[in-house]
């Protein structure tokens, strides 16, 4: 009993793990598309660009930045994130 | 599970982080997903290795199996169940083990968390965590094995046990959160070194890291704030900070992570510093294991450093190989990461949070050179010289007083320049109320340095405050919210923002507590039962020594009964003399110890230590301090994870 409990503690924690990490390498070639990685990193520029105009209102409300300074970052913040969502319409 | 199998853990979580290395490397060149996926799964088995191996060693600890070394070093029958426990990161082995599995965990969650997210740079970020977790898996495989059998011809029956300094609660807790805040800095790392290896240059890397940043720098600032705690309620010398190379060790990551944490919102918001952030997380994870290199080499003296080892040449070459690669990619991605944007005044919050990055990082360097200077002196001249607190205060006392200003003045600039209007506008009332504060200082006879720093503590609040106050007006001017409203929504739309402000007020609790340490008093005296003795204005009547015998160690407890200067009782204060190891028949291992205690309020803390006690003649020998605003730094402390906290939480899209 005790030589089958140490063979069956060897095989879960040793093999186990072991059969697990080379299971991959049996599947059929996988070449995962380039898109898909852009198309996130495009959608997380776009959320970051949201947020920036939205802390840009706020400092703009608190009295923090005067007029003209507001309205040049805000058009340059909507123009790039304008054109992120163009990148991102175009996939 | 036997030790073997912890050996045989640790052996094969070493062949796996060469092979994770190896198969993700040459997925690099080929881009072949099968082994994108064998080099995740590998590192995967890299942790649960260590895991396995963690576990066994915490089990062989919990059952006293005393053929193992480390068990037979660092616990005995004796030892209570929760320090069996923490034992497993007392000595070197076990604590440089209890580093990888820190690690591991880390590893595992960034790996599970970006399965689907970063593709381009998590084959190098595991890579990078597979090469610092093959470091520490060669030490705990080749140098320092935590699974080696006791070196005795004879059965084991009992243990060394623990050293009584380690038997707290505090320092059960200390180590494990300053080794998540230490750890925690590879990810970062390895996020920068992965950005530099793909040549991303945009701060789209940043901000995934930024939170892991603050994880690490919050645990770092816990666990040295609980290093201070335990100091304070363990050594007995009534400070919680002594400039020991350990404790400098730590605090030297610290600085430049703050650095980091400021300067890559500049880089996140307006695409700048990048050469800057890079070098500030290469030093800050540089420092980390540098640090450790300080505690385990034994090339200094401290309280904390593990006894000298072979282990200081191997951490050293660690520190170097880091140094030179990072830096050497660096400079091979020069021209990729100069940016493109300039600052644009001198008057603007860019500019801000540059100097204080450069006040931090100076900081950071006269720290640096005071705790190594003895070194290089022994090295260069022959001659050990010390360099203790006096001129560590005299060059960091003001540098903290230009960082605390800086800490006020950042908020109130705006980003890109500010205006003279308002320039006059925010910081009109924060330097009006920093005046008003010095007068009345200076009339309560307050001088110096004393003055100038509870004067800038009264400006950073104000800061802090007009803050709030002008974002929730704005709120309820616009948006017709009421007060309360208007704060919750503000606070959770701009987590970080808020939440720094309110790591700032802990700052400034703490000046208020570093401060205080300028009123200190403290007295030694003798007592027999009924005798008094007047320290700062307070009777200390020692009414009994008693004595107790606990599991683990002999005690004398002393009774002090304590009245203020107007006859009202205050309180009974109870310091304990111990022997630890008291039934060993040696007497020269047995441990003396002083269990102080502590009657601790917001305005100052009586502090009692039983020095000794006269058996024969009933004489307790006392030490009685008391340190002014002691209680600030810790609420300070608070304060401080309550606004990482805040700062850390998840926010809504």
């Amino acid at each position: 009993m005790g030589l089958i409990q140490d063979y069956s503690l060897v095989f879960i924690f040793f093999i186990l793990p072991i059969i697990f990490v080379l299971q991959p390498l049996f599947l059929a070639k996988i070449t995962k598309g380039k898109d898909e990685t852009d198309l996130a990193s495009l959608k997380r520029k776009k959320r970051l660009l949201y947020r920036q105009i939205k802390e840009l209102e706020m400092e703009f409300d608190m009295g923090n930045v005067n007029d003209s300074d507001y309205q040049n970052s805000r058009n340059a913040l909507k123009q790039e994130v304008s054109s992120v969502i163009a990148q991102i319409k175009s996939f | 599970m036997t030790p073997v199998a912890g050996g045989v853990a640790l052996n094969l979580a070493f062949g796996f982080s060469i092979l994770t290395v190896l198969t993700l490397s040459i997925y690099a060149r080929n881009g072949d997903q099968r082994l994108f996926l064998t080099g995740q799964r590998l590192a995967l088995g890299i942790s649960f290795f260590v895991f396995l191996a963690t576990f066994i060693l915490t089990y062989q600890l919990i059952g006293s199996n005393f053929n193992i070394d480390y068990v037979a070093r660092y616990t005995s029958l004796e030892t209570p169940f929760i320090y069996k426990i923490s034992a497993l990161w007392a000595g070197q082995s076990g604590s440089l083990l209890f580093w990888l599995f820190i690690l591991s965990i880390y590893s595992t969650i960034t790996i599970i968390q970006n399965q689907s997210k970063h593709h381009g740079l998590m084959p190098w970020v595991i890579i990078s965590l597979a090469i610092i977790q093959m470091f520490f898996l060669v030490l705990t495989n080749f140098v320092t094995n935590p699974f080696m059998p006791t070196d005795a011809d004879f059965l084991v029956t009992n243990g060394n046990g623990l050293n009584p300094l380690l038997q707290n609660v505090t320092m059960a807790i200390h180590p494990p959160t300053l080794y998540l805040g230490y750890v925690g800095f590879s990810v970062p790392f390895a996020f920068a070194i992965s950005a530099l290896m793909n040549r991303d240059t945009s701060p789209l890397w940043i901000q995934s890291i930024r939170r892991w940043t603050l994880v690490a720098w919050l645990f770092l600032s816990m666990g040295i704030i609980l290093g201070g705690w335990w100091a304070y309620q363990e050594l007995g010398w009534g400070g919680y900070w002594a400039w020991d190379p350990v404790e400098n060790a730590s605090f030297m990551p610290w600085l430049t992570a703050t650095a980091f944490l400021h300067s890559i919102i500049i880089q996140e918001k307006k695409d700048m510093l990048r050469i800057w952030n890079m070098v500030l997380i290469i030093l800050t994870f540089t420092l980390c294991i540098f640090g450790t290199f300080l505690t385990r080499s034994g090339v200094v003296s401290s309280v904390h450093s593990f006894t000298a080892s072979s282990l200081g040449p191997i951490f050293l070459t660690f520190v170097f190989l880091i140094l030179v690669s990072s830096f050497g990619i660096m400079y091979t991605r020069r021209h990729e990461l100069r940016s493109k944007r300039r600052m644009e005044s001198f008057t603007s919050r860019e500019s801000g949070f540059l100097f204080n990055n450069m006040v931090f990082v100076v900081m950071c360097f006269a720290v640096f050179w005071g705790t190594l200077f003895p070194v290089i002196s022994e090295a260069v001249r022959g001659t050990k010289i010390t360099v203790g607190p006096p001129f560590f205060n005299q060059i960091n006392i003001p540098i903290g007083l230009i960082l605390l200003t800086l800490t006020g003045i950042g908020p109130l600039l705006a980003w890109r320049k500010t205006g003279k209007q308002s320039l006059i506008r925010n910081f009109t009332f924060p330097i009006l109320s920093g005046l008003i504060g010095s007068a009345i200082f200076l009339f309560f006879g307050l001088e110096g340095t004393v003055v100038i720093s509870f004067s800038l503590c009264m400006f950073v609040t104000t800061t802090i405050f007009t803050e709030f106050f002008r974002g929730v007006r704005a709120r309820t001017n616009k948006f017709n919210e009421s007060i309360f409203t208007a704060l919750r929504r503000m606070v959770s739309k701009n987590r970080s923002r808020y939440g720094g402000y309110v790591v700032h007020l802990g700052i400034v609790f703490m000046f208020v507590g570093f401060t205080g340490h300028a009123f200190d008093k403290e007295k030694e005296f003798s007592l027999k039962k009924g005798e008094t003795e007047h320290v700062a204005g307070y009777e200390f009547q020692l009414i009994n020594i008693s004595e107790a015998e606990r599991p683990n160690h002999y005690a004398w407890i002393s009774e002090l009964r304590v009245i203020d200067n107007k006859g009202r009782f205050i309180t009974n204060l109870l310091p304990e003399k111990r022997i630890y190891f008291h039934k060993n028949p040696d007497v020269n291992r047995r441990q003396p110890h002083s269990e102080l205690d502590i009657h601790s309020t917001l305005n100052k803390d009586i502090y009692a230590i039983f020095s000794a006690v006269d058996n024969e003649n009933g004489i307790a020998f006392l030490k009685i301090m008391i340190n002014p605003l002691v209680h600030w730094v810790w609420i300070g402390g608070y304060i401080l994870i309550f606004g990482t906290l805040i700062a850390l939480w998840p926010r809504k899209e």
